[in-house]
């Protein structure tokens, strides 16, 4: 396949490489402007209160303060980033967590901006807090918030602190599990964590001549940004440009209005630029993490290892507003198997901590972890290798999913194939040392997809989207215009984007830039070839179809030395009759095109500490084609090295009582370094989809999710213990290995589906 | 951030003499690897800093067989990590070092620093102890000096019994014993850039016949307010053959003196469990040393940092 093209399947270095590498990159905290303030942002030290009474007066006489601001100077207005608009931007009356935004100022500079802030005064009256899931979804609990029916989007939920509930059903459960040979109950439970992306929130905003707002924002969704904006401050969405600045990693915590509106606001009311730069501890206390998630799951399996049915109930964490949809990962509960009867409930519970936001397949990754560990569990008590036991069960080409679409032909058992060639599978480890396995499914990203790419004289093609870069997404779209054009990726320049420029697209996130983004950019490119040729066509006096275009230059096939290079056509086409050369492409939404991966995890367990090393990690991802090896690589390793931190050592520690952040910092919140890691080996699988670009899938989601699951497995392989929390630290392992329960968690399985039918 | 008036002091003298112009609200900082970030989060907010960054007399490190090893307390923990004389006859101090935070936080922070900031995990804290480190200060009124055991130098969680304004100048570890051998394990989450779950150093000093403790030293960090020597235990090897038991009651009775707390890095139940594991793995490690003599630096921190493999 690959042989064919001349720049697509190549591992061709990014086309942002040196700029990033030199220091030249221009993040939101590199905007600059004359007079510039600095904004900083005074945060509720209380759980749940009420605001009795703000006085900033004494902030605003700090020399070289020049405003502040509180809910009260925003307009009356509820906003949501899920669902449901449940939030405000800024806290009027009420507090409901620890960290909520309840003041900002704006300075000469950031050291003054925070002393004022010291000096606003706030009396709060403290009213009951609830910080825990579990207890927060049973009836007659304390209640984050009593208006909740009143939210707009507030829909089909159980009332009281759960404000979601996502189902999926299929067949007659009760009867499968009553004709299952064997049925299976575990509970497991994943950690809150931080999306760890490296570069701090940062925004600045400013009001210029004509009136219009600017907003540079470190984002992944430009236009989200955008249209949130214009709803929170109350202006046209038209009123207001977001720039789109190089992005420093996002994993889904950038997807929409973050803090924009504060120096938006401040700009508004001093007429100067202001700018807002998080802090790494901002990072952990404003900004929505993943929460922990409870997850029950029941499977009946016959004599002969058939799963015949599955029930799933799963509490997502929510803390204080739906920030995010987390619970979306309910259909996942099947897990990348065919499972005849189902049912599959999960509930999104408020509680009086920072609100969810997303996180590399939100809801998904915790759905993954407690599946994969619960097949291998079974698997073991049936007395079924474990890969012999998902085999028996995958889901293959023409069986229905979830939603009860036909899955389509896909790579899952290759991946499966590779993996255990390349692990020898199956086979015995000496003790303390163990192999586990994953497998999993995503869906290759869809939503709104623009493109519009212009040939200049000189014949080099401008590239024009308005999604983001994130991963070296640029460079695949650089690539597909390329190998589409017939030019190479050097004579394409991406262009920098901004909303008032570029036509809207959907964020940077959920896998969907390569696949619906890029079907976009190839869409545009073969628009901009189709008049590059007929330009041709016409000078030539030939039909179109006796022409290509290749090697910067349209030819005739049967005479290849007759022949334009896209420098001539482009030049000629300013005074030829359709005039330049310009293609565009638009489009709403992908096909169905599943993306499938297994993983495998070689550990060591230390029984005298419980300390966990993995030793090596092997995964292989059906690809469909991918566009550059190289990134997709990066992908693949950044998602097992995220994934492995969340499975050994991150965790966002927060206190039971008060609902507080107790380990804000990178020295306390542990993500993994260079020494933690093993060897990662990458195995590509090609089974091209139907509909994405050169038959590209999705890559980004998937590799992120499984470490946990075939780590927790190894575990299991190594010493025989069966760990159902996140993270499988050395406290949980050791206590485990010295025959302490486990589970930690309980769902109230019976109760919930009381509250369903009563 | 705290707003500072910033000294810079270039003698010890002249260091005392601005801590007395503008006593009480007064801090030294060195690498200032701890100060920047407490100050920053508002712990620390001193009116006056004094820089005594730059003070050569407190630069110096020197060993001798004779006098053993002297640090001037501005001695950066790289220096400790890399220095010849301190790998050879005080390993367990290197590789201690080794394990400290990042390089470029080693680069900067110092020996006295990690000292004087007294926290129950600092790294070289229980290897100092293990080799009998003896700290040398300077009062701030005559320039009158002590020496301090360095057991006896803590009080408290981040408290010494420095006077205020005092300046710790010097640190001394005795001369080292021949058929010794020392180990510093850590156990901590992450290989590198961590804070320790637990550290314990051990010293063990064979008798000539191979086979008998001469002397052992234990230093524990983070299981107690303050690092410790494990007496208790080194009483029940000292004079004593070495053997599986009685290494494994050494470290049993380790475990006993260990009295710590629940905080975001482990939980006390857990560091409990461990601090008898690390010990008896860092004695048997050091008898080993003791017998052979020596033990790649590298081999020694792989294992400083990555206790389990």
């Amino acid at each position: 396949m690959t042989t064919e093209h001349n720049v697509l399947g190549r591992s061709l270095p990014r086309v942002d490489a040196l700029d990033k590498v030199t220091g030249r990159a221009t993040y939101a905290a590199d905007v600059y402007l004359p007079d510039m303030l600095m904004c900083k942002v005074l945060t509720s030290p209380r759980s749940h209160a009420r605001i009795v009474s703000m006085d900033t007066s004494k902030a605003e006489q700090v020399p070289g303060v020049r405003a502040v601001i509180t809910g009260n100077d925003f307009p009356d207005r509820y906003f949501g980033s899920g669902a449901v608009r449940d939030r405000r931007i800024m806290a009027r009356d009420e507090v409901f967590y620890i960290g909520e935004p309840v003041a900002a100022v704006a300075a000469d500079d950031e050291v003054t901006a925070q002393e004022a802030l010291e000096l606003v005064e706030v009396e709060y009256e403290d009213l009951e807090t609830i910080v825990d899931p579990l207890e927060a979804i049973r009836e007659g609990s304390t209640l984050v918030h009593p208006d909740m029916p009143n939210f707009e989007g507030y829909g089909f939920a159980m009332g009281g602190n759960n404000c979601t509930l996502l189902d999926a059903d299929r067949g007659d459960v009760d009867q499968a599990f009553r004709d299952a040979n064997q049925v299976f109950e575990e509970t497991y439970h994943s950690q809150a964590i931080n999306q760890g992306f490296l570069e701090p929130m940062a925004c600045a905003a400013n009001v210029e001549a004509n009136g219009r707002l600017t907003v540079w924002a470190s984002t992944q969704g430009p236009y989200q940004v955008r249209a949130q904006l214009a709803s929170v401050l109350d202006i046209p969405l038209s009123s207001i440009k977001v720039n789109a600045m190089e992005l420093g990693g996002g994993f889904g915590a950038k997807l929409r209005l973050a803090f924009e509106a504060f120096p938006a606001l401040l700009a508004m009311k001093t007429g100067r630029p202001v700018k807002l730069i998080n802090t790494r501890e901002e990072v952990f206390t404003l900004n929505g993490p993943r929460l922990a998630t409870t997850i029950h799951l029941k499977t009946g399996v016959t004599s002969d290892g058939q799963i015949t049915a599955r029930e799933a109930h799963s509490v997502f964490d929510v803390g204080a507003y739906l920030g995010a949809g987390p619970n979306a990962g309910v259909g996942h509960a099947l897990g990348a198997y065919d499972i005849p009867n189902f049912r599959l409930r999960s509930y999104g519970v408020y509680t009086n901590k920072i609100y969810v936001g997303s996180y590399r397949a939100s809801g998904v990754a915790d759905m993954h972890f407690a599946v994969e560990s619960h097949m291998d569990s079974i698997a073991h008590q049936i007395g079924l290798d474990p890969l012999e036991f998902r085999l028996k069960n995958v889901v293959k080409e023409g069986d229905a999913n979830v939603s009860g679409a036909s899955v389509p032909a896909n790579g899952l058992l290759e991946t499966i194939e590779a993996v255990k060639e390349k692990m020898s599978l199956p086979r015995k480890s000496e003790e303390g040392r163990g192999i586990g396995i994953s497998l999993g499914e995503w869906r290759s990203g869809s939503g709104p997809s623009t493109a519009s790419i212009s040939v200049n004289e000189d014949g080099t093609v401008s590239l024009l989207t308005g999604s983001v870069d994130i991963s070296g997404s640029d460079t695949s779209l650089a690539q597909i215009a390329a190998e589409t054009l017939g030019v190479e990726l050097d004579q394409v320049i991406v262009a920098k984007r901004d909303t008032d420029m570029a036509p809207f697209t959907g964020p940077s996130g959920g896998s969907r830039i390569v696949y619906s983004q890029g079907k976009a950019v190839q869409m545009a490119a073969e628009d901009a070839r189709d008049r590059l040729v007929g330009l041709a066509a016409e000078r030539f006096g030939v039909p179109s179809e006796a022409l290509s275009c290749e090697g910067g230059r349209v030819y005739v096939q049967d005479n290849p030395p007759q022949s334009l290079t896209l420098s001539q056509l482009a030049a000629a086409s300013l005074t030829s009759r359709s005039g330049p050369i310009i293609g565009m492409a638009a489009l709403s939404s992908m096909p169905y095109a599943p993306v499938f991966n297994t993983q495998a995890a070689e550990v060591i367990v230390d029984k005298a500490t419980g300390q966990v090393r993995v030793t090596r990690f092997v995964q292989a991802q059906d690809v469909g084609v991918a566009i550059n090896p190289m990134g997709v690589e990066g992908q693949l390793e950044g998602g097992a090295v995220q994934g492995i931190g969340r499975a050994l050592s991150e965790e966002m520690q927060i206190d039971p009582e008060t609902g507080r952040v107790r380990n804000p910092s990178l020295s306390t919140y542990l993500m993994p370094l260079a020494i933690d890691m093993p060897a990662i080996e990458n195995i590509l699988v090609g089974v091209p989809s139907a509909d994405g670009p050169f038959g590209a899938r999705a890559v980004a989601e998937p590799p992120g999710f499984g470490p946990p699951a075939a780590i927790a497995n190894a575990i299991y392989d190594a010493v025989g213990i069966r760990i159902k929390e996140l993270p499988l630290s050395a406290d949980r392992v050791l206590a485990a290995l010295q025959g302490q329960d486990g589970d930690e968690y309980h769902i109230d399985v019976e109760a919930l589906k009381k509250a369903e039918t009563g | 951030m705290a707003r500072f008036e910033y000294l810079e002091a270039h003698t010890v003298r002249q260091a005392l003499s601005m801590y007395r112009r503008h006593a009480p609200n007064v801090r030294y900082v060195a690498g200032s690897t701890d100060f920047l970030i407490r100050s920053r989060m508002g712990n620390w907010n001193p009116e006056y800093v004094v820089n005594i960054q730059h003070i050569p007399a407190l630069q110096r490190t020197s060993f001798s067989r004779r006098n053993g090893l002297r640090l001037g307390a501005l001695t950066t923990v790289q220096t400790l990590q890399d220095h010849e004389s301190v790998q050879t006859h005080y390993p367990a101090l290197a590789a201690a070092a080794a394990s400290f935070a990042g390089v470029q936080v080693r680069n900067l922070a110092t020996v006295g620093g990690n000292i004087c900031n007294a926290s129950p995990a600092g790294d070289t804290l229980p290897a100092l102890l293990a080799f009998n480190a003896q700290c040398l200060s300077t009062g701030p009124e005559q320039g009158e000096q002590r020496s301090t055991a360095l057991d006896e130098f803590f009080t408290g969680p981040g408290r010494t019994v420095l006077e205020p304004g005092e300046l710790l100048t010097e640190i001394r570890l005795p001369r080292p014993e021949p058929n010794t051998g020392s180990l510093y394990i850590k156990h901590s989450p992450r290989g590198a850039m961590d804070i320790a779950t637990v550290g314990v150093a051990s010293a063990v000093t064979l008798a000539a016949d191979r086979r008998t403790c001469k002397d052992v030293r234990i230093g524990l960090g983070a299981v107690a307010p303050t690092p410790i020597r494990a007496y208790a235990a080194e009483g029940i090897l000292r004079g004593n053959e070495i053997t599986p038991e009685s290494l494994a009651a050494c470290a049993e009775e380790a475990r006993n003196t260990a009295s710590p707390i629940d905080d975001v890095r482990g939980s006390a139940v857990y560091r409990k469990e461990i601090v008898g594991v690390l010990t008896l793995r860092t004695l048997e490690r050091a008898v080993e040393m003791a017998r052979d003599g020596t033990m790649a630096f590298e081999t020694q921190r792989r294992l400083a940092v990555q206790a389990a493999f």
